[in-house]
């Protein structure tokens, strides 16, 4: 009698256990957990701050923010990633290192946790992210190394990723019943025509200072015009004729821009358009927030958006951060239920409306969010054509980038000429790389 | 027991010797180590390729870091002797009676306490096209506007330094002036020598040692100056302001090369070297003259 009570018992406990696990949701085995995560101090992490307790709240397990001034952060992080053991389960890293971090192994490569029926969500529906920006910051080993391609595997999901968009002021324009610029030629013209139009207002802030500003602004007009810095044998090209054309086109529009435009950052560049002296802004879709901020901004509601200018095609930037599971990470698959969460279609929506940068389509075309911010529908559209390649993501690049944007200054201040000066560009690219080993093949 | 006796102040020295040995010569060495490796960030030291003296040849014939080298030299030089001059001039007009003097000593020497970051985001503003204090007010007595941090950026950068640093100089020539021997000047008023003349015969030579050693001092500072040309200029336009140190830090974190940038810190620390080197073979001299003259006075007497 009591062993048949004690196997029922027994049976009744496996049935309930069985149950339990069959039931059982994916966060429950992590819940209590604590994930130590290193974000950077950015409007796009501001927002992510305020959606986290919601993580908590649905999954049980805690998250602890280690926010830093980006430069600091790729620092820490650098630092960090070369232990044995890690202090970070997920980090936020700036798009250059990708390419570092994945070539020294510090990366986990993410196809383990898609394929794990525990951890990966059916529903998270991974085409609905958007394409440039995944393989811009995500992906690696697929063309060229850092493009999308047959060899390449995923390393990290875009997360606070930015485009380029043409800001303007919506008033000026009607005031003289100028045209939205469509291509470089007339954005070109019209941003010379404002001085003359409005005595004191600059036509377009862009980013013009030495090293990575003036770097970043010829960039941004170099892909639009049909250049690359590196032809797909890695020889620089960044001297023909579509580069000179980006160096001019930069050399007008600091001539034609605010005083002072030649030494601009990019908080100077944003201050001038935020404070109404210039008439256009050509930069990074993360600004929009600070433009409808009547804290920071003279010209909340005067500005209108458009999608970057076309050349000889459209190409706009893309930039900013993606969340990746560092190597050696404490909580791995917890790490990867946060990263699955902030990048699902609730989590991206969830951080649009509170200000941040989403990273799917259907977030841009997304009613409530659309209500909310109506600029998000352009960005969307200008997605469509977010370019991964327009600057190479390669582990020399920094260096290659600090020349160009040190020699663009000596243009921009000094009358270097343009073709001199971008000869001189290729040239001593060419020694890096060679160095680097990229001609090994040929 | 003598064996003993004799060891004992070498024991008594011994932890304070190791600790310097670890806290010094370890980085330093480190760093030496380091300069001859082709070595990453993201690697281990030992993990980095051994490459002998290839990244000092490089940067010999590298003319970024040439031109780097030279905009140090140029902006170190000219700081220097700018700060010397009016340094010193501050201290021969305030060296007098003044009421609330204790005060005003205070207040000049407030900018040396700034946090350097700070002065530089502070200047950079004040230099800034539009908004800026200086053309704001150039534009309001209807002068044209000075391109600051663009045409003119290395001097901007050397009148920050200058405003920084200028106390420094003042407030060590101040107590030199004030330490002078009282007899030498009053022998030369008597004498009828008028305040010019004191000030270039009499104060400025017995000056002399202690403003040589201040100018040195400072020499050495201004060589590893980083935060302040960061802030406002980050080096540019071009490579105009760029001086040696922060290239470095850029070397080290943008492009990655911590061989490079150890083989650049060395070439900055036998310069600086050689400067400490000078400067007390300096001292030394001055010791050695005023003894010289001494036994002199004394074999005359």
């Amino acid at each position: 009698m009591l062993r048949s009570f004690k196997s029922a018992a027994l049976g009744a406990t496996a049935a309930i256990a069985l149950a339990t696990s069959a039931i059982a949701g994916p966060y429950d085995a992590y819940e209590g957990e604590t994930l130590i995560v290193n974000f950077p101090a950015h409007p796009h992490f501001d927002a992510v701050m305020k959606i986290l307790p919601e993580f908590t709240k649905e999954t049980g397990i805690e998250v602890e923010v280690d926010q830093l001034p980006y430069l600091k952060m790729r620092e820490r992080q650098t630092l960090e990633l070369a232990q044995d053991e890690g202090e970070y389960d997920l980090i936020a890293y700036v798009v250059f290192s990708k390419a570092d971090y994945v070539y020294a192994n510090q990366l986990e490569n993410l196809a383990r946790y898609f394929m794990n029926p525990k951890l990966a969500d059916p529903s998270y529906d991974a085409d609905d992210l958007i394409d440039g920006y995944v393989y811009n910051i995500g992906f690696a080993g697929g063309n060229k190394g850092y493009l999308e391609g047959k060899t390449g595997s995923l390393y990290g999901i875009p997360y606070g990723s930015e485009t380029s968009i043409l800001g303007y002021r919506k008033d000026i324009f009607e005031k003289h019943g100028l045209e939205v610029p469509e291509t470089y030629d007339e954005m070109l013209e019209i941003a010379c025509k404002i001085p003359e139009l409005e005595p004191g207002m600059g036509g377009l802030s862009s980013r013009a200072a030495s090293g990575h500003h003036a770097s970043h602004a010829f960039l941004l007009h170099l892909a639009p015009l049909g250049g690359r810095v590196f032809d797909d044998q890695w020889t620089p090209i960044v001297n023909n004729a579509a580069g000179v054309q980006a160096a001019e086109a930069l050399k007008t529009i600091v001539d034609c821009g605010p005083e002072g435009a030649a030494s601009f950052g990019f908080g100077e560049a944003l201050g001038s358009f935020l404070n109404g002296d210039t008439a256009m802004f050509l930069d990074t879709t993360v600004v929009a927030g600070q433009i409808n901020d009547p804290k920071k901004s003279q010209v909340v509601g005067k500005v209108g958006w458009a999608m970057h200018p076309m050349g000889v095609r459209r190409g706009s930037q893309t930039g900013g951060f993606g969340i990746g599971i560092p190597a050696n990470a404490e909580n791995k698959d917890a790490a990867f239920l946060l990263m699955q969460w902030l990048t699902s279609k609730k989590g991206d929506k969830l951080v649009a409306l509170a200000g941040g940068n989403p990273s799917r389509f259907s977030t841009h075309a997304d009613a409530d969010v659309n209500a909310k911010f109506p600029h998000m529908a352009t960005f969307g559209e200008a997605l469509q054509h977010a370019d991964p390649d327009w600057r190479p993501i390669i582990p020399v690049w920094g260096k290659i980038n600090a020349d160009l944007g040190t020699t663009l200054s000596k243009v921009l201040t000094e009358g270097l000429d343009v073709q001199t000066a971008l000869d001189g560009v290729a040239e001593r690219t060419k020694a890096v790389m060679e160095e680097a080993g990229y001609y090994t093949w040929q | 027991m003598n064996t003993a006796n004799r060891l004992a102040p070498y024991m008594f020295m011994a932890p304070a010797a190791v600790i310097m040995g670890l806290c010094l010569l370890y980085p330093l060495g480190y760093m030496i180590y380091g300069s001859f490796l082709d070595w990453n960030p993201s690697q281990s030291i030992g993990e980095a390729d051994f490459v002998g003296f290839k990244n000092y040849i490089n940067l010999f014939f590298d003319p970024a870091f040439r031109e780097s080298l030279g905009v140090t030299l140029t902006f170190a030089v000219s700081v220097v002797i700018a700060e010397l001059v009016i340094g010193v001039g501050l201290a021969l007009l305030l060296d007098r009676n003044i009421r609330g003097m204790s005060l005003l000593r205070t207040l000049f020497i407030l900018p040396m306490m700034i946090a350097p970051v700070v002065v530089g985001l502070m200047w950079r503003y004040m230099y800034h096209p539009t908004v800026g204090t200086f053309n704001r007010f150039l534009k309001s007595i209807g002068l044209e506007g000075v391109d600051w941090l663009g045409q003119n950026a290395l001097l901007s950068v050397i009148i920050a330094d200058i405003w920084q640093w200028t106390p420094f100089i003042f407030i060590l020539s101040l107590a030199a002036l004030q330490s002078l021997p009282r007899s030498a000047l009053e022998a030369a008023r008597i004498d009828g020598a008028t305040n010019w003349q004191q000030i270039v015969y009499i104060k400025i030579p017995l000056m002399m040692p202690v403003l040589i050693v201040t100018a040195l001092l400072r020499l050495i500072d201004a060589f590893k100056v980083l935060e302040v040309i960061l802030v406002m200029t980050e080096g540019g336009p071009g490579l105009s302001t760029e001086i040696v140190a922060l290239r470095i830090s850029r070397t080290a974190t943008e492009f990655r090369e911590l061989g490079t940038a150890a083989a650049m810190s060395n070439y900055l620390l036998i310069l600086l070297l050689l400067l400490t080197v000078a400067m007390f073979a300096f001292t030394r001299f001055q010791d050695a003259r005023a003894a010289r003259l001494a036994r002199q006075v004394q074999e005359e007497g």
